[in-house]
């Protein structure tokens, strides 16, 4: 049975306890520092172990390197441990004990939901908007809200299918004039871009906006307690809710939601710790003043060329950064539940994503330095940039570490005994060395301890995980999972970095979400140098020494068990099994909140009915011309764009109405859409007047008069 | 079983073989089933009322298939309906067409009114109703208004020249005299 899990979750532990009230200042100057001292002494131990071999140049590159790697790791660590106490002393929801909202009513406030879409699977964006629209509508407060679909698709098919669906939607919810539809002729700027637009149509009418992903789901309850929030705080310009990822089937996607319900908790308390009202966004699942937003958030063009110049394509953080320059604040709503979003499904999808993102991120390079943005953002975006720039960083550690054992084998020079920390600390070289490693390793597995510890000591918590030994089988086998992912994504990662510092253009495709597995083939194809690379590795360090290749082992095992490892994790098979055996159980699995419970069952029945399958190519052209009612819709929709100016601009200069649309659709007849690009079926399917005289001539010539398609496609319309 | 014989081919109706009166059938029947119309009998009788428009023209118009004379009576007759129902006489076909399938779409046709397509009125009032007034909104009316550019400078060197005034200055400097004092410790305790 679906459940009603709390729209806010209180922090386990001690709420009796009142943390001490912090400055902003101080509470970075605490974080970091933490972060700085752990690095500092642990780095003292490793400089110290590289002098018991004498200096040299590789040396002091390890050395830095392993500053620069320790330091994002201790970072890591400390958002862990300091939001499991923050957690612990129950400074959960820091937003929520300064203001007083829950008073607040929506009377006379307006809000739109906006859903920016790209060529996506059209029936599970509007599954997802389904769920959000009835849930709102059991608040009693769906009169508030408007929802908006801002399409962007370059597909003619995925647009017809648009709006086909679109009209179904609102005919099935009774919402003609509650949910709207809206489709850009020219997708400038991509998704910042779509925003924008919908702003300049329609964010007048508007005093807050939430931004949705193409998969986002969220509770009607947590919307309008974010918009008495924005109600409350005049001076918050965004609060960015903390998605939960939900409905994966593989095991690979399973794997990451779990991750991310177990630790994200404990790290997002250990964020907002230091940020407050200093947040980020995340570029959805967010409500934002709609006139803080218009004010400040017009972004520049970067100069340069792609992909370091032009548009900004990580334009969240950048947002961000800029609402908080103009002194509105940001903030992170850690403790509201009922939001939710899917994840890729496969290591390869993931990755693809990851590209994507790599290139946004170091994009931040270009902004980082920008007068008048707030520390606070800076890190932010440092983060960001460090994230990916982390990958090339360990992979160079582990190239220069690997090349001083071979120099020293190589030449056969012994260590130089020289004065250490040995007198104070009684330990030999490899004694040392494993010293190091398992302070490493205690920092970068801490955060999961004490994930798990927060969710022992809370009863409700723990059980909507299948019970704490559940919890714990599932965090070691996810642990032992991205042990050999990360050196996977370390070469990726490294790729993506180069690609994108060598000036090529990643690209944004859309998003491939649903579980359909990868073959062997295609691991192989995208896999194959991870593994030889891997292999070549392996055998080298074994020739080298023995000893040292099991420390290179788990590195050296990801990258050649990629393939098997990428094609097993992308099964929807496993990811059952694993679940039918209680590993990586989530809340949302256990107790499906109803949202996700109807979308799930929604879906199931779209599969059921084949609606989920591929369709033929051109079936939107098909549809858009010979079907009556579609063609009626699209033709009146069209025409309801040109009202809009800026729209009718465009269209304009396109070639909307100009003399080359009536050669091509008199091409689209008598060749068939196969032989025209799909600019010039965008061109035709743009222009309003040609939709209603295809329709007629396709209904009314002969057969001859048409192409082969065109007969094919109207015997279909024949009983 | 014994089956009734099939007609000749020389077979002609208006001077058209009947295989071209059974295609043009075909070819408005598919129309009108686009339109959703599923009731069998209604269907026939209208497929029929178009055909008999189609014939009635057919010995006048020797050059014209039976097929284009069909589809050509069918869209007259769908039009001179939608400006009836619609009472919208003075616009244009292409226009009126398109206005009266939505039209349709949005009253329901498929599901609640198949009886009442093609029928000379007088019709419910419900689905006059729903046929002149219900309107397809996309979107609200437009509020046209422009974001605000601000301008932002990208450039390090003048971000650099104010780095005193930066707010964390302090705080860097802390950690950098922190590290000196690591460099320092470590010095001393390896010489």
């Amino acid at each position: 049975m679906p459940d009603r899990a709390p729209t806010t979750s209180p922090a386990p532990g001690l709420s009796f306890y009142r943390a001490p009230r912090l400055g902003r200042g101080w509470r970075i100057f605490l974080f970091y520092s933490s972060a700085l001292v752990l690095t500092g002494l642990v780095s003292m131990l490793f400089a110290d172990l590289i002098w018991r071999s004498g200096w040299s140049v590789s040396g002091l590159c390890l050395m830095a390197l392993f500053v620069v790697l320790f330091l994002l790791t201790a970072v890591g660590c400390v958002h862990g441990v300091f939001g499991f106490v923050v957690r612990m002393l129950g400074g959960n929801g820091r937003f929520e004990r300064g203001q007083d909202h829950r008073s607040k009513s929506l009377e006379g406030i307006s809000t739109a939901l906006i859903f920016p879409i790209y060529n996506e699977e059209i029936a599970r964006v509007y599954e997802g908007l389904r769920a959000t629209f009835e849930s709102l509508e059991r608040t009693g407060q769906l009169q508030r809200f408007d929802f908006f679909i801002l399409s962007d698709s370059t597909d003619p098919d995925k647009w017809i299918e648009e709006e086909r669906r679109w009209f179904e939607l609102i005919r099935e919810l009774d919402a003609l004039g509650r949910i709207y539809y809206r489709r850009r002729a020219l997708n400038e700027a991509k998704k910042s871009g779509n925003v924008r637009d919908f702003l300049s149509s329609w964010g007048r009418r508007y005093r807050y906006f939430v931004v949705f992903d193409a998969d986002s789901v969220m509770r009607g309850e947590t919307i309008v307690e974010l918009v008495k929030r924005m109600e409350a705080s005049p001076a918050t310009g965004l609060i960015q809710t903390v998605p939960a990822l939900v409905e994966a089937e593989s095991l690979f996607g399973r794997i990451q939601q779990f991750a991310n319900r177990l630790y994200a908790p404990v790290f997002i308390a250990g964020l907002d710790f230091w940020a407050q009202g200093f947040g980020n966004y995340w570029g959805h699942n967010a409500v934002i003043r709609t006139e803080a937003f218009m004010q400040c958030c017009d972004l520049p063009q970067l100069p340069g060329r792609k992909p370091f110049g032009g548009q900004i394509l990580s334009h969240d953080f950048v947002e961000a950064a800029l609402l908080l320059r103009e002194r509105w604040q940001v903030w992170f709503a850690c403790d509201l539940e009922g939001s939710y979003e899917e994840a890729p499904q496969t290591i390869i999808d993931n990755a693809a994503r990851e590209q994507r993102w790599c290139q946004g991120n170091l994009q931040h390079a270009m902004v980082i330095l920008a007068k008048g943005l707030r520390g606070v953002s800076r890190i932010h975006l440092a983060m960001g940039i460090l994230g990916y720039l982390a990958s090339p960083l360990w992979l160079l550690f582990l190239l220069t570490f690997y090349w001083m054992l071979w120099y020293k084998q190589y030449t056969g020079l012994s260590d130089i005994t020289v004065h250490n920390f040995t007198p104070f600390i009684h330990l030999s070289g490899p004694q040392h060395a494993f010293f190091i490693f398992v302070i490493c390793m205690a920092v970068l597995f801490l955060p999961k301890v004490l994930a798990l510890v927060d969710l022992a000591m809370d009863r409700d918590r723990r059980r909507a995980f299948g019970g704490i030994l559940n919890a714990v089988g599932g965090a070691v086998g996810e642990t032992a999972f991205s042990t050999l992912h990360a050196p996977i994504l370390m070469l990726w990662h490294t790729k993506f970095v180069l690609v994108a510092l060598f000036g090529f253009d990643t690209g944004w495709g859309p998003q491939k979400r649903t579980a359909v597995g990868v073959g062997w083939l295609e691991a192989t194809k995208r896999l194959a140098l991870h593994t030889v690379i891997g292999l070549f590795w392996g055998v080298a360090v074994w020739r080298l020494d023995h000893r040292t290749f099991w420390w290179f082992a788990p590195v050296v095992a990801g990258m050649v068990l990629s393939i098997p490892l990428s094609v097993l994790t992308s099964r929807a098979n496993l990811g059952t099994r694993a679940r039918a055996s209680g590993l990586f159980l989530t809340p949302e699995e256990t107790r499906p909140p109803l949202e996700l419970a109807g979308l799930r069952a929604r879906m199931e029945a779209w599969r059921a009915a084949g609606e989920m399958t591929s369709r033929r190519r051109d079936s939107g052209m098909a549809a858009a011309v010979l079907d009556p009612y579609v063609n009626a819709l699209h033709a009146s929709l069209l025409r309801e764009n040109r009202l809009n100016p800026n729209y009718a601009r465009v269209l304009k200069e396109m070639g909307v109405g100009g003399p080359e649309v009536p050669v091509l659709r008199e091409r689209l007849l008598t060749e068939g859409p196969e032989k025209l690009q799909r600019r010039e079926k965008l061109l035709i399917l743009s222009d309003a007047e040609s939709l209603p005289w295809l329709h007629r001539q396709v209904w009314h010539r002969t057969a001859e008069t048409l192409s082969p398609w065109w007969q094919a496609a109207v015997r279909e319309y024949v009983r | 079983m014994n089956l009734p014989p099939r007609p000749e081919p020389s077979v002609r109706l208006t001077a058209r073989p009947l295989d071209d009166w059974n295609a043009a059938y075909s070819k408005v029947e598919s129309y009108f089933y686009a339109l959703r119309v599923r009731n069998k009998l209604h269907l026939n009788r209208l497929v029929a009322l178009v055909l008999e428009r189609a014939m009635s023209r057919a010995a006048r118009e020797q050059g014209r298939t039976a097929t284009e004379l069909a589809v050509e009576e069918m869209d007259r007759l769908v039009n001179e309906w939608f400006a009836d129902v619609l009472q919208e006489h003075s616009t244009g076909a292409e226009m009126l067409s398109t206005r009266g399938r939505l039209a349709l779409l949005l009253a329901d046709l498929s599901g609640k009114w198949q009886d009442q397509f093609l029928r000379p009125g007088p019709w419910p009032p419900e689905f006059v109703t729903a046929m002149r007034e219900t309107y397809l909104r996309a979107g609200p009316d437009f509020q046209i208004s422009q974001m605000a550019p601000r301008p932002l400078d990208l450039g390090p060197i003048s971000t650099l020249t104010e780095f005193s005034r930066l707010p964390y200055t302090k705080m860097v400097v802390t950690w950098t005299l922190f590290a000196l004092l690591l460099v320092a410790l470590f010095i001393l305790t390896h010489h």
